[in-house]
């Protein structure tokens, strides 16, 4: 057993579990999606784009892209609530579509994530 | 690549402060949104994401713009307290890092590097590659830029390199601190780029130059490859692996003392084209006589041969500089048993003696104590540094072989003035006698001091010839020689040698010779026949006059008229 592949496994599957964990749910209805599963996904995210860093392959290059495409999109679903939130004036119901959906688009760069990091432990043969 | 390199050991070096920075906001964020607070009216409230996020950056940054957005609860305060010491440590941890990564030698080297490889992939025009920084490539460097060659240089040792910047070569001399032996460097100094035209390597270690040559020939079988070797043997290792321009100076000093020995005029020659005048001074010409040679190493051996093929009459004098000072502790020659020595070789009647060891100071000492026994000996000395020219001067030695001069002469010649060194190994073919005529024939047109300078029949150097050869036209050198104030006179020239496009040449051509475009000639002259000539064979209006009579006429009139 590899510790290091336990450990960036971990994150990488939960970096995109927490992710569809807040995507899911009503698109209008913010009951549905919690402020504090958008921040924990935001900070397991940032984890893993680190875990992903130094390799130098090519895989790992397109790992590491694929981990800053989510962590772009869901930086911009927190901004995006942030504004509404507190600086638009009508309040978070403005920003919910967007937010939801830019955190969907990071859960489409975490599926893809996942299925190339098992890809990967696929073709290991230790 | 190497760009590449500087990014990956940021990225190695701060993966972990990274994690760190996360973790401690990440964790004190969350504290802060989940601990309940109270807000002015003394109403129950949860801060927000937004309040916690800043309240911990200017935390963490020990800026502290105090509690926002109302005053804390002890339950906060306790939660900050805690905060403070992670949060502020993780901070300080990761700038720490960075400012150490900043000074870390492995990505000041990669750094270095980066830069080095970027300079010389922007070399547009030709360049060499000279491998060690000391005298003697010093001396090439100045003189390779004085006639505006690039030059890039590998050196082992940083310090060098860092006295390499200090002097300030103009062209700028692009320099690394490098393993010289490792063909990564000499990629990295450009040996595959096209405008790489040489590469010079001319340290003291045989085996080393052996390695590097036969590396550059691997890597680019194109470029000129000048090394130095001081043994017979290993010139034939250089010989067989394809290399020609070998410079092994104890040979060529030998030469040069043959030649001086028995066709004296092929030496004035030779002393011209490194830059010394036609006018031999007596203390200049060797006598004829006795010789004796001290130190019997590889120059020794080399000067026997030379003064047997001249037929002098010469003695030895065994010595080896390394033997010598451990057996007398001491760098210098000269005790009553060294007198004796000098004394049984016969230096009371010989004419000259020779200090031919590898110290300087015992060469220095022997032509000292033999000047002793013999007041009148011509003394001749081997210097092996530059450096040490001042005492070599100070203590009055009739003839100094600089082998460091030497050697840097000849690899300038080689690499910038390759006709003018070719017109030298045609001349060590010649007799004495043809020399005599050819420097007559000098003296006679150019005075005691001409100008020796190669040029070629290509656009960029002879504008007005190459055009007008390219237009059928032929032209012979006697035209070429006539003076710009009248044609019908000739100028203070002198054609020297001709090589044309198959490396075929022609010495002393005479004036019939056909001009062809991509010859190249190399020609004797006064300083102002040098820039008439020059003007000649560049100015239109110029050319026109000397080779038809009148000015170059031009424009769509002048043809009318023709037709």
């Amino acid at each position: 057993m590899n510790a290091q592949k336990v450990i960036s496994g971990f994150f990488i599957i939960l970096a995109m579990t927490l992710n569809f964990g807040f995507f899911y749910g009503d698109i209008d209805n913010f009951s549905h999606h919690s402020p504090y599963e958008l921040f924990v996904a935001i900070v397991v995210n940032f984890i893993a784009t680190i875990l992903k860093l130094g390799d130098k392959t090519q895989l790992g290059s397109v790992l590491l892209a694929t981990s800053l495409v989510a962590d772009i999109q869901l930086i911009a679903a927190a901004v995006v609530w942030g504004i509404s939130l507190y600086v638009a004036d009508n309040g978070i119901q403005d920003g919910a579509q967007i937010i939801v959906s830019l955190s969907g688009g990071a859960l489409l760069a975490n599926f893809v994530s996942v299925i190339l990091f098992m890809g990967d432990t696929l073709k290991s043969k230790r | 690549m190497h760009s590449n390199n500087i990014l990956w050991i940021i990225i190695r070096r701060m993966r972990t402060p990274f994690l760190v920075i996360i973790l401690t906001f990440s964790i004190t964020i969350i504290g802060l949104v989940l601990i309940p607070g109270v807000d002015a009216n003394g109403k129950p409230y949860h801060m927000n994401f937004l309040d916690a996020f800043y309240f911990v950056s200017f935390m963490a940054s020990t800026i502290g713009f105090g509690e926002i957005p109302y005053e804390f609860t002890y339950a906060q305060r306790l939660w900050v307290l805690f905060s403070i010491y992670v949060a502020v440590i993780g901070w300080f941890y990761a700038i720490g890092t960075l400012v150490a990564l900043i000074q870390d030698k492995k990505l000041l080297t990669e750094l270095k590097i980066s830069k080095f490889t970027k300079r010389v992939a922007s070399l547009k025009e030709p360049f060499v590659i000279i491998l060690g920084y000391n005298h003697t490539t010093k001396e090439l460097i100045n003189k390779l830029s004085q006639d505006g060659k690039r030059i890039v240089v590998i050196d082992k040792n940083q310090d060098k390199v860092d006295e390499l910047e200090l002097e300030n070569f103009i062209p700028e001399v692009y320099a690394i601190s490098a393993d010289t032996t490792a063909p990564d460097t000499l990629r990295l100094a450009g040996i595959k780029k096209r405008n790489c035209k040489a590469l010079i390597t001319l340290f003291d270690n045989d085996f080393k130059n052996t390695k590097v040559a036969l590396l550059a020939k691997l890597l680019n079988k194109n470029i000129n490859i000048v090394v130095k070797s001081t043994t017979k043997e290993q010139t034939e290792h250089l010989r067989n692996l394809g290399i020609k321009n070998i410079i092994d100076p104890f040979l060529l000093v030998a030469n040069r003392f043959g030649l001086a020995l028995s066709k004296p005029n092929l030496w004035i020659l030779e002393m011209l084209i490194f830059g010394h005048d036609l006018y031999i001074r007596d203390y200049e010409a060797l006598p004829k006589g006795k010789y004796i040679i001290c130190g019997y190493g590889r120059m020794g051996k080399a000067l026997r041969e030379a003064l047997d093929k001249a037929n002098v009459e010469c003695a030895f004098i065994d010595l080896k500089s390394a033997v010598h000072k451990s057996k007398k502790q001491s760098a210098i020659f000269g005790d009553a048993e060294d007198y004796n020595t000098l004394l049984e070789a016969g230096t009371k009647e010989a004419s000259a003696i020779i200090s031919a060891t590898k110290d300087d100071l015992i060469n220095l000492t022997i032509l000292l104590t033999a000047k002793k026994i013999n007041p009148n000996i011509y003394t001749i000395a081997r210097e092996n540094t530059i450096d040490d020219i001042t005492i070599f001067n100070s203590a009055k030695i009739d003839r100094v072989y600089i082998l460091e001069e030497i050697i840097s002469e000849h690899a300038h010649k080689l690499v910038s003035k390759p006709l003018t060194y070719r017109f030298l190994q045609e001349i060590y073919k010649q007799s004495d006698e043809w020399g005599k005529n050819l420097t007559n024939k000098l003296k006679k047109e150019t005075n005691y001091n001409p100008e020796i300078f190669e040029i070629r029949v290509v656009k960029s150097q002879a504008f007005a010839l190459t055009n007008y050869l390219k237009d059928g036209h032929s032209v012979n050198l006697g035209l070429l020689a006539r003076s710009l104030e009248d044609r019908t006179k000739r100028s203070n020239i002198l054609f020297l040698m001709v090589k044309n496009r198959k490396e075929e040449v022609t010495l002393l051509p005479d004036d019939n010779y056909e001009v062809k475009v991509s010859d190249r000639i190399l020609v004797a002259s006064t300083y102002e026949a040098k820039n008439d000539f020059l003007t000649l064979i560049n100015n239109y209006n110029e050319f026109f006059y000397v080779v038809e009579g009148h000015d170059y006429k031009f424009g769509i009139l002048n043809k009318l008229l023709k037709d």
